[in-house]
């Protein structure tokens, strides 16, 4: 363990561009492929049909889930080689991994830790908090998102083909279970705050007014999802009040 | 507007650009911070901070899960800044949004578009990814995240572009009226987007109460403050 760890921080460092190649082939592939590669050097690299060199292309074949929590697929793919795990277990363990990593990834962070701090930030700034609202929200979302790619990775490391058990951590499953009602309550306070903010430099007229069109366009965006979503809406709104402007100069 | 402040804007965009998917995704391409940093190299932070809660607010109808298209709101909030300071006031906010709104949809169509790009120039390169070798497939993915960069460089310069045209033209068109209803637009569909966004997120589970009593608590604190 102790020879692989300048490894393991080459590996996480690239984690952060798993992203980089993203496409529509092989999605996150090529981004873990290039992320797992250093953990993989330690094997036997001679020759054209090497492990090393089936180990790379495994790497870099389709794969999908949440970006925070790929290195969990690509510390326990790599450990997986090291123990010379067959080929088809470490391709079955990969596709068996997309879908709960996308799934707690999405639960946990884009569905909590996100919009709840992103809530906060909103409010904090609604009531005046300025250009610290935004360096707060920054400094404390980078603190969860570092920790939880680096957990990922070192747990994949650490468990191989048995990472399932790293996905019942109770820390994960509790934050996952923590997070929606959180990111909730925060976002509920938030929205009331910011069309203060906001509303602020118009008149009572063109609160009632905003305030009337914010009604209909909610309506729109909830009842007709995917037909009006929120740049529709925002251009739509835009045309006609360019209209309006034009008509009653 | 300044060439140095240009130059930084279209360096901190390009940036917010690439934070969005490629490289590092610590959120710096969230309207808010990207709003408050324009603001801060252009020196006019309210601005910064009013177009970023609306560009936040709008963000929020985005879930990015799976292969799902949306908006690039990172650059576009960047170059909606820059349009607001350039126009100043209410005729600031209204146009700074519509440019912002505009910048979002095209900034959304090129990630699109550079997706497709990358599944091509993967699909060509299969055989060779198969080989094994670390050097091709380093040099594909760091390929992709030149790509990205030069992406958002030129979403963000297309921004900025607007930024300094369309405020002269626009302020002897619109009133100081006209560009109220406008800003009241924008207002009114970040404010819908935000709630919507919310509440597909929250759903209609327990997370329901807890939006209630969030709810509830921001508006006695709104009221109060008022």
């Amino acid at each position: 363990m102790a020879a692989v760890t300048p490894r393991f921080g080459r590996a996480l460092l690239r984690l952060f561009a798993v992203q980089g190649s993203y496409n529509y082939e092989r999605m996150l592939g090529l981004g873990v492929g290039v992320a797992e590669e250093p953990l993989l050097r330690g094997l036997p690299a001679d020759g054209s049909a090497s492990p090393y060199r089936a180990a790379v292309a495994r790497g870099a074949h389709f794969f999908n889930a949440h970006p925070y929590l790929a290195g969990l697929a690509v510390g326990a793919a790599a450990r997986a080689e090291h123990d010379g795990a067959p080929a088809e277990l470490v391709e079955r363990l990969r596709a068996a991994l997309c879908g709960p990593l996308g799934s707690i990834g999405d639960r946990l962070v884009w569905a909590g830790w996100l919009p709840l701090l992103s809530g906060l930030a909103l409010a904090a700034v609604s009531l005046g908090a300025g250009w610290a609202a935004a360096v707060a929200f920054l400094v404390v979302y980078n603190i969860g998102h570092v920790a939880l790619r680096w957990w990922a990775l070192r747990e994949g490391w650490k468990h191989g083909v048995r990472v399932a058990s790293a996905l019942n951590n109770p820390i994960l499953q509790r934050g996952a279970v923590l997070a929606g009602p959180a990111m909730a309550c925060a976002v509920g306070l938030a929205l009331p705050l910011a069309a203060q903010f906001l509303a602020a430099s118009f008149g009572a007229w063109g609160r009632a007014v905003i305030a009337a069109a914010a009604g209909v366009g909610f309506l729109g965006l909830y009842f007709l999802p995917g037909r009006v979503t929120g740049l529709r809406l925002g251009l739509g709104f835009a045309a006609l009040a360019l209209v309006a402007a034009w008509v009653w100069q | 507007m300044s060439l140095q402040v240009l130059i930084a804007l279209l360096g901190w965009g390009t940036l917010v650009g690439v934070d969005l998917v490629s490289l590092p995704q610590m959120m710096i391409a969230r309207p808010l911070v990207a709003g408050t940093v324009a603001g801060a190299i252009l020196g006019d932070l309210d601005a910064g901070l009013k177009l970023g809660v609306i560009f936040e607010l709008l963000q929020y109808d985005i879930l990015p899960v799976g292969a799902v298209r949306y908006p690039e709101y990172g650059p576009a909030t960047v170059a909606a800044v820059a349009t607001a300071h350039g126009a100043a006031g209410a005729l600031g906010l209204g146009l700074g949004a519509v440019v912002g709104l505009v910048i979002g949809l095209l900034g959304g169509i090129t990630m699109h578009l550079l997706r497709r790009i990358n599944s091509r120039i993967v699909s060509a390169a299969s055989a060779a990814l198969e080989s094994g070798d670390p050097r091709v497939l380093v040099r594909l993915h760091v390929g992709g995240l030149l790509r990205d960069f030069l992406r958002a460089a030129v979403v963000t310069a297309l921004g900025l572009g607007f930024a300094v045209l369309v405020p002269p033209h626009v302020t002897f068109v619109l009133t100081p009226r006209g560009a109220t209803v406008v800003a009241g637009a924008a207002v009114a569909a970040a404010l819908a987007a935000g709630t919507a966004g919310t509440f597909r997120l929250v759903g209609r589970g327990p997370n329901l109460a807890w939006f209630a009593a969030g709810l509830g608590g921001g508006v006695v604190v709104a009221a109060w403050l008022r």
